[in-house]
């Protein structure tokens, strides 16, 4: 019997040592070029910093953008192994407690606009950031639309339109916080070509 | 698409559509739930109990550099605000000599009427402000004083301008005031010149307040100041609330109605009181769509509740 364990548990061993790390490398890489190379760390990192800094007051100014919720999208489009929709629901609960909005209105919010990525985020990987930010705008406009229109009607009247600008300058801002985003994979790509 | 090299042939797990329908639905359910009643409060309260040392943290930049700045300017800031003090102090020294004078006039004209004394003792409570909340639906502002402070849902909160608005919201640590221009606040006052009983709402116009539905002969000018008129119990009377800017006379409806530029400044200034009296109309009960604040006799002729603290405008506009 022991015999028997023994080997089981060599087997077992050498399974692991051997194949796991290839293993693990090839189930976590997606078919994104641009995201090879990013770890968890990162991810999740620019994660936490875009949630602290969407809990300072310069939230209150008009037209400011959704960091946060470009941060997730971007994640969702291009590492949707990590970041996915219950991600963007349950920090969405948190930012609605932080802003005293109803509880759900940025949930909604930033699961429309996370599947709206999801949906074409084949499509947008052959697409340079200029052309995925275009790509991601209606998807933005749309989904603060649907979340405003439900909330207004739930409340009994109308905000304004700032959130319009809000929602268009989000989509902008696609390209420099996915090119700050994208970071790591800029210094392997340098890293390599400078060797070859 | 040969690069693709996923070790996964088939897709495992639950599929991507069904987690958005799923989590579609339960936001907007939650977004029902917590629109039209308060069950969802103690969730937020858990949640903003979780969220205080992340926001504390990320804030401590601001409070050290004013510290800083504080620290760097004592002198001159010292000697600037005592001489505010000191103007302060002459101007009050009138004041109060005229007011001793009144109140016992008061006192005495009301034992001769035989009207009950009401106690003018204020217990008041500092608070500071942690953030204002970025939603275009609200006007709100976070303080860092909670329940365990001794807030609670239905003090009004002033600074040295006058009314700044009400708590509506209360958690452990935090309290969230809705601002007398917040669509849900509703506060009854009284015009200084003529005594006039009306109710100030909050506006559609930014930064102002309304006040609706007296007949359009009324004895209103710009220039008139609004006091609270204490009616309702949620206010204290004689804090000031604001200055008639114009009057709008329809002639049609018969009705007028006013806008207001409030006496506050919760824009300026860190530092507010929130005033500790809890009348009992407001302590017990939580005002929502289904479950109104009872209308005093006095005001039945509008028919609007006097506070809807936590419920929505639209519990009002049924009212109307």
């Amino acid at each position: 019997m022991r015999d028997v364990r023994t080997i089981k548990r060599l087997g077992s061993r050498s399974y692991d040592t051997t194949i796991s790390p290839s293993l693990a490398a090839t189930a976590r890489r997606t078919n994104d070029p641009l995201t090879i190379g990013i770890n968890g760390r990162w991810v999740w990192g620019s994660i936490a910093i875009a949630f602290l800094v969407s809990l300072l007051p310069w939230r209150t100014l008009p037209f400011s953008p959704d960091l946060l919720l470009l941060v997730i999208a971007f994640w969702c489009v291009h590492d949707s192994q990590r970041i996915g929709l219950l991600t963007a629901f349950c920090l969405g609960l948190l930012i609605d407690v932080q802003s005293v909005a109803p509880l759900g209105q940025h949930a909604l919010m930033y699961v429309l606009v996370c599947f709206g990525g999801v949906l074409i985020s084949r499509r947008l990987q052959r697409f340079d950031l200029l052309r995925q930010a275009l790509h991601m705008m209606p998807i933005f406009i749309l989904g603060f639309s649907i979340t405003f229109i439900v909330v207004a009607a739930l409340k009994g009247f109308w905000p304004g339109w700032a959130w319009v600008g809000a929602s268009f300058f989000t989509a902008l801002l696609w390209v420099p916080f996915g090119w700050l985003l994208q970071m790591p994979v800029n210094r392997l790509a340098s890293q390599s070509l400078g060797q070859g | 698409m040969s690069k693709n090299s996923n070790l996964e042939l088939f897709r495992r797990g639950i599929p991507q559509e069904l987690i958005f329908i799923f989590l579609t639905v339960f936001s907007v359910f939650l977004l029902v739930i917590d629109t039209k009643t308060t069950w969802l409060d103690t969730v937020r309260q858990t949640l903003s109990l979780s969220l205080y040392p992340a926001q504390k943290a990320v804030m401590s930049p601001r409070d050290v550099v004013l510290w800083g700045q504080g620290v760097m300017n004592a002198a001159e800031l010292i000697q600037n605000e005592n001489e505010a003090l000191q103007r302060r102090r002459i101007e009050l020294a009138q004041v109060a000599s005229t007011a001793a004078q009144l109140s016992t006039e008061n006192a005495q004209l009301r034992r001769l009427l035989g009207m009950q004394n009401d106690k003018n003792e204020r217990p008041a409570l500092v608070a500071e402000i942690l953030y204002e909340a970025p939603t275009p639906f609200n006007r709100r502002l976070i303080f860092d004083r909670g329940a365990l402070d001794g807030v609670a849902p239905g003090m009004p909160v002033i600074d040295e301008g006058g009314l700044v608005g009400q708590i509506v919201r209360v958690t452990p640590m935090s309290s969230e005031a809705a601002l007398l221009t917040d669509e849900v606040v509703s506060i009854p006052v009284q015009l200084g010149r003529t005594g006039l009983r009306l109710i100030a709402f909050g506006s559609n116009y930014a930064g102002k307040i309304e006040v609706r539905y007296f007949e359009s002969d009324a004895d209103i000018k710009p220039g008139d100041l609004l006091f609270t008129s204490g009616i309702g119990g949620a206010y204290p009377p004689g804090l000031t609330v604001g200055r008639i800017d114009t009057v709008d006379r329809d002639a049609t409806s018969g009705f007028a109605r006013a806008i207001v530029t409030p006496a506050s400044h919760p824009d300026r200034y860190r530092h507010f009181l929130i005033l500790r009296n809890v009348p009992s109309a407001v302590q017990n009960t939580t005002p929502t769509a289904a479950n109104p604040v009872k209308v005093p006799s006095s005001v039945k002729t509008t028919n609007v509740p006097l506070t809807n603290p936590t419920g929505d405008a639209r519990a009002r506009r049924s009212n109307n």
